[in-house]
Order: structure tokens, then C-alpha cells, then sequence
């Protein structure tokens, strides 16, 4: 352990991002997620053009007409406004679905992991029933129940996909929970709250951060698998519905569903890039010294 | 006087798949200010029991006092609300833990934690809590503090780290600081430099010292006054001459034969047969029979009582009987 000359006083925040800054496959993901979130919050400035509306001859291949570069629908209508304007919605989706499933699963998973005996029994117990629910089903009806809309479709993707982050939270804490120094904490005095959220969840922050990105890539795949249903919203465009609306014409034109199916990936892609490198990153053990 | 830790007749038990088996019965202790009571006796014979017991951390269920009562500045614990134990533990009474290496926070630096420490029991903001650490850190003899207290722990060696947790657990000044084998992970050097930082810390603070042990050496080097302890049962209590000089007990007398001795010519060290038994086989009888040379039926059937002999208190029949 050496002493570098500069060696100077960093916040925990700093250091991490020090670390992620040198995380290269950590960096392709920030670099590919601002690209999709720019071009889906700013694309329709440079590209302005109605989704819905029939502009030219259905199928018509990307490439040939300058005009719309990604090529048309089987209603003719223009696919790169469809993918500007629907990446908004389905990244909005994820996140709020993924914010919600993580609130709802870590909250319960610490309660039942820490105090344990009839709280974790009780818990455990309304975890499994939400698990053994077919999930995308369950989503199915929550949606159809209440008339689909962004907010209904967050939360129901949300409400079916906690019970995964709830039962991790609850075995990080399981095992965390006898290690010594969250006796050591106990024995300055430090009373249950406390150590829930300071000594205990910290340390169980790697594998729920990374369970949260993947959470954001799923959600953004279940919105998809809605739409693709046909449950999503509809008077929403988004890279689901666009999916949904084309399957059938997926032998006779390949970029209908392609290119929504190409921004889901490289979007799930970026997400996941940068979960590990924030795990990498917020790890004190892989910080060289 | 009355003492500062006082507890008596302390009794544990705890639920196991085995039934209710009984880890301590009838422990007792006292320290006074200022004063190094030594805890002796192998693993598993309830040195780490007493001092969680103490700190009022012992998990409960499986664990549960069964009885006695364990008083702190004639303050009674047994029974103590949980907020008032929780107000108590790292501001009069505190812990050093066995394994430096785990019983700090991986996530945190060590400044951090020990102004934590500072801000649950004292109205401090928290950059005079950190400057305290940084204080604190250089009490206890870390190089270059202010640099070290914002290392996470894992970048201290051993030594270090249970530096820091010196640091912690004097950082509100308790009365009482219990230590449960707190070089047992170190080396040999490092033990020294740890006992010579407990003996200031003791000298400056005027904290008494509960210092549980299995090993000898710092029993000589530390304690004023030792217990032995033997299955859950203190077996002779003496001042740290008198123990290490005369031994009473069987066991204790095992024990001390235990230690090797330069310039003593010897094949083999000694060594105590056999394990401490299980607690739930404990027989009727004195629980080191099994292992012991001087053993009878009396041994066997009855247990002996910690009552005074010719030199000081000891649990044997064979001492009482004058057999040894």
C-alpha cells in the first residue's frame, strides 16, 4: 500500500465515478444510452414527421427513398419517425417500472431479511404468491383492468416483477445481517433503522444495482410484449406497438420490426453495460489502491 | 466500594435443536474502575457469551437470561429497555471484537465510521465528529491520520484496522470496555503493540478492562485480577500472580502448563486431553471430570462450588479435599 504523492481527500461519489470514468464497456453503454435518449428526446427537431400518419407506398425498403430513410409500414407510414418518437415512451416505461419494482422489492426484502421470524414468514408468504403468478398474465389483466395507459403500464410491469428484488434483497440480508460488523455497529449503539440503511443495504448494493439494470432492460421488454399484444397504449407509439402492428408481416418485410427490435437490444444492452460497470465502480475491494 | 461492572449469578440458556441447553450458569464477575479483569478458558466455554450477555447483544430468541443480573455503575441491564441499552452501549459500556478483518464496514471509510460512533451518542456536527476521528485515530498511534481516515478498510493491514476499532470503541469515553480476544488475528508483534495502546488507553481514559482471552501471555502482560472459566461456569478466581503462580484447578493448572517456556527443556508441549463437552451433555457432575486425572466419584455425581481455599476461590472438589 503505498502513499501517492497527490493522494488527496475524495467523496465515496467521486472515487466512484473516478472508477467508472476508466470502465471502458461501462463508457460504450453511457455513450449508446445518451445517444438513444438524445435521439428520442431531440431526433423529431432534425426529423420531423407524423408516425401515424400513411406518407408514402406500404413496404417500402430502407435506403431507396431519401425521404424516409428506415423505409415504411405496411400502411406506409415512416419508420424512423415511429422509432424517434416511440423511444420516449418505452425508455419512460422501463424506468418507472424499474424504480418501481426496486422501492417495492427492497423495501420488503430488507423487513423479512432483517427482523426475520413472523415479518419474514408474512412477507415471504405475499412474495410467493405474487411469484407464482404467470407474470406476464397477471400483467395482462392489471392492464386490462384499468384502461392501458403509461402510468398503468409501469406499475403493472412494476407490481408482477418486485418478488425477483425482493428475495435477493432478502438473502443479501440474511447473510449480511450476521456478519460482525453489524454486531460491531449494534455494539456502539446504532439502532435497527440505522443499520438496515447504513451498515446493511450498502453492502448489499451490488448485486440489487446490477438487478436493477437488468429490471430496466426486462421492463423495457415486457412494455414491448404488451404492445406487442396489443395492450399497450394505443394512442401511444412506441417500439413495442411497432413490433406488434408488423409481426405479420414479418416474412414480407424484414425493418418494420427490425429496427424497434435493434433500439430495444441496444438499448437493454447499454443498460446492463452500465449496471456492472456501477458495480465494479461502487465495489471499495476493486478500487486499486 | 462498589464495583463498576458488577454482574451476578448470571444465567443464559439457549434453544437449540439439542433443548434448552445452558451456556452460562451462575457467572460471576466484577470489575473496578481502572482495573484489567482477564476471562481465561478454551472456545466454547462462554468467555464471548459473558460479553455479549453484558452488551445486551445476544440474540434473542434462541438466547434468553434466565436469571441473575448484571449491573453497570449500580445500573441494573437485565430487564434494561432497548432504548436504554442502545443509549448505553458505545457511550459507557463498549466492545472490541475479535476479527479486525470483518467487524469494520467494507462500504464505509474508518473515519466516517468512528464519527458515527461519535454522532449516536453525542449532539456534534459532523465535521467536528470527523475532526474528533481524525483525533481519535491519532490517539491510538495510526501514521498520518488524516489520510487513513479516509481509507476504507480494507487498504489497513490487521494491526490497523483493530486500531481503529480501539479508536471506536473509546471515542465516547466509556467506563467499561469489554475486549474478546482482541489479538487473537493478529501477530505476535502486533498483539504487544495492541496490549501496550490497551494499557494507555486504560492509564488515560481510567476505563475499566474486561479482557477475554485463551491465551496467557496476555494475561501476564495485562490483567490485574483473572477468571477461569469452564463450561459456562467460572472455576477459579484469583488475582493474575496468583493464578499464573499457583493454580488451583485442575484446569487452570492445565492451562498454564500449556504455556511454553523458553529455555525449558521439554519433547512436547503440554496440552489438556479431550474437548469442553458439548452443553447438552453435561452430566451432574463438575464439567472437566471427563478430562480430568484427579477425577472421583464425587467429581463425577456432584458439582463443586467456586469457594475459598488455602490460597484463593477454586471449583474442585480434589482442591477442597486437599488431593491436590
Amino acid at each position: 500500500m503505498t502513499d501517492t504523492p497527490d493522494y488527496k481527500a475524495e467523496s465515496p461519489a467521486r472515487e466512484a465515478w473516478r472508477m467508472f470514468r476508466r470502465n471502458v464497456p461501462a463508457l460504450v453503454g453511457v455513450v449508446i444510452l445518451s445517444f438513444i435518449v438524445l435521439a428520442t428526446l431531440y431526433g423529431t427537431f432534425f426529423y420531423a414527421g407524423d408516425p401515424y400518419n400513411v406518407v408514402w407506398a406500404p413496404h417500402e425498403r430502407p435506403g431507396v427513398t431519401p425521404e424516409f430513410p428506415l423505409g415504411t409500414d405496411y400502411l406506409g407510414r415512416d419508420i424512423l419517425a415511429g422509432m424517434l418518437t416511440g423511444g420516449g415512451p418505452t425508455l419512460a416505461v422501463g424506468a418507472a417500472a424499474a424504480a418501481i419494482t426496486m422501492v417495492i422489492g427492497i423495501t420488503l426484502g430488507s423487513l423479512a431479511g432483517f427482523y426475520g421470524g413472523w415479518v419474514d414468514n408474512l412477507l415471504m408468504r405475499i412474495t410467493e404468491f405474487f411469484q407464482v403468478l404467470p407474470a406476464l398474465l397477471f400483467a395482462m389483466v392489471l392492464v386490462t383492468l384499468f384502461s392501458p395507459s403509461l402510468w398503468t403500464i409501469a406499475i403493472a410491469i412494476g407490481v408482477v416483477s418486485w418478488p425477483q428484488t425482493a428475495r435477493l434483497t432478502r438473502a443479501e440480508f440474511l447473510r449480511i445481517k450476521e456478519l460482525e460488523y453489524v454486531t460491531a455497529a449494534r455494539a456502539i449503539g446504532a439502532r435497527n433503522k440505522r443499520i438496515i440503511w447504513k451498515v446493511i443495504l450498502p453492502n448489499a448494493m451490488p448485486p440489487l444495482i446490477v438487478s436493477a439494470t437488468l429490471t430496466i432492460g426486462i421492463a423495457i421488454l415486457f412494455e414491448a410484449g404488451l404492445s406487442f399484444l396489443g395492450l399497450g397504449d394505443p394512442n401511444v407509439m412506441s417500439w413495442g406497438l411497432m413490433i406488434g402492428a408488423n409481426r405479420d408481416y414479418i416474412l414480407d418485410a424484414w425493418w418494420p420490426v427490425t429496427f424497434p427490435g435493434l433500439a430495444i437490444f441496444f438499448t437493454v444492452f447499454a443498460v446492463s453495460l452500465i449496471g456492472d460497470g456501477l458495480n465494479d465502480a461502487f465495489n471499495p475491494k476493486l478500487r486499486e489502491r | 466500594m462498589t464495583a463498576l461492572l458488577d454482574i451476578t449469578d448470571l444465567k443464559v440458556t439457549f434453544n437449540t435443536r439439542y433443548g434448552q441447553v445452558t451456556a452460562l450458569d451462575g457467572v460471576s464477575l466484577h470489575v473496578n474502575a481502572g482495573e484489567t479483569l482477564g476471562v481465561v478458558g478454551e472456545s466454547g466455554c462462554g468467555k464471548s457469551i459473558t460479553a455479549l450477555a453484558t452488551m445486551g447483544l445476544i440474540p434473542m430468541p434462541p438466547g434468553r437470561i434466565a436469571g441473575g443480573s448484571i449491573r453497570l455503575a449500580g445500573e441494573e441491564l437485565v430487564g434494561a429497555s432497548p432504548a436504554r441499552m442502545r443509549a448505553m452501549r458505545g457511550a459507557d459500556i463498549a466492545m472490541i471484537f475479535q476479527e479486525p478483518m470483518t467487524s469494520l464496514n467494507p462500504v464505509f471509510t474508518v473515519g466516517d465510521q468512528i464519527a458515527e460512533a461519535i454522532m449516536l451518542h453525542q449532539k456534534v456536527s459532523a465535521d467536528r465528529a470527523f475532526k474528533d476521528a481524525v483525533a481519535l485515530l491519532d490517539r491510538v498511534g495510526i501514521p498520518s491520520p488524516a489520510d487513513r481516515a479516509r481509507d476504507y478498510p480494507h487498504q489497513l493491514s490487521g494491526g490497523m484496522r483493530q486500531r481503529v476499532m480501539i479508536a471506536m470503541a473509546v471515542s465516547c469515553r466509556p467506563k467499561v470496555l469489554i475486549a474478546d480476544e482482541p489479538t487473537t488475528a493478529l501477530d505476535v508483534t502486533v498483539q504487544a503493540q495492541i496490549f501496550d495502546l490497551l494499557n494507555e488507553i486504560q492509564r488515560d481514559f481510567g476505563a475499566a478492562i474486561v479482557l477475554i482471552t485463551h491465551d496467557m501471555g496476555a494475561i501476564s502482560e495485562m490483567a490485574d485480577r483473572v477468571a477461569v472459566m469452564y463450561a459456562g461456569r467460572i472455576i477459579e478466581e484469583a488475582t493474575a500472580d496468583d493464578v499464573l503462580d499457583f493454580p488451583q484447578h485442575p484446569y487452570a493448572r492445565g492451562l498454564i502448563d500449556c504455556i511454553p517456556a523458553l529455555g525449558r527443556e521439554e519433547h512436547a508441549l503440554k496440552e489438556i486431553p479431550g474437548v469442553v463437552p458439548p452443553l447438552h451433555l453435561l452430566g451432574a457432575g463438575c464439567a472437566f471430570a471427563e478430562r480430568c486425572e484427579h477425577a472421583n466419584d464425587r467429581c463425577r455425581q456432584e458439582k463443586p462450588l467456586l469457594v475459598n481455599h488455602d490460597h484463593h476461590p477454586a471449583a474442585c472438589h480434589a482442591v477442597e479435599e486437599g488431593r491436590i
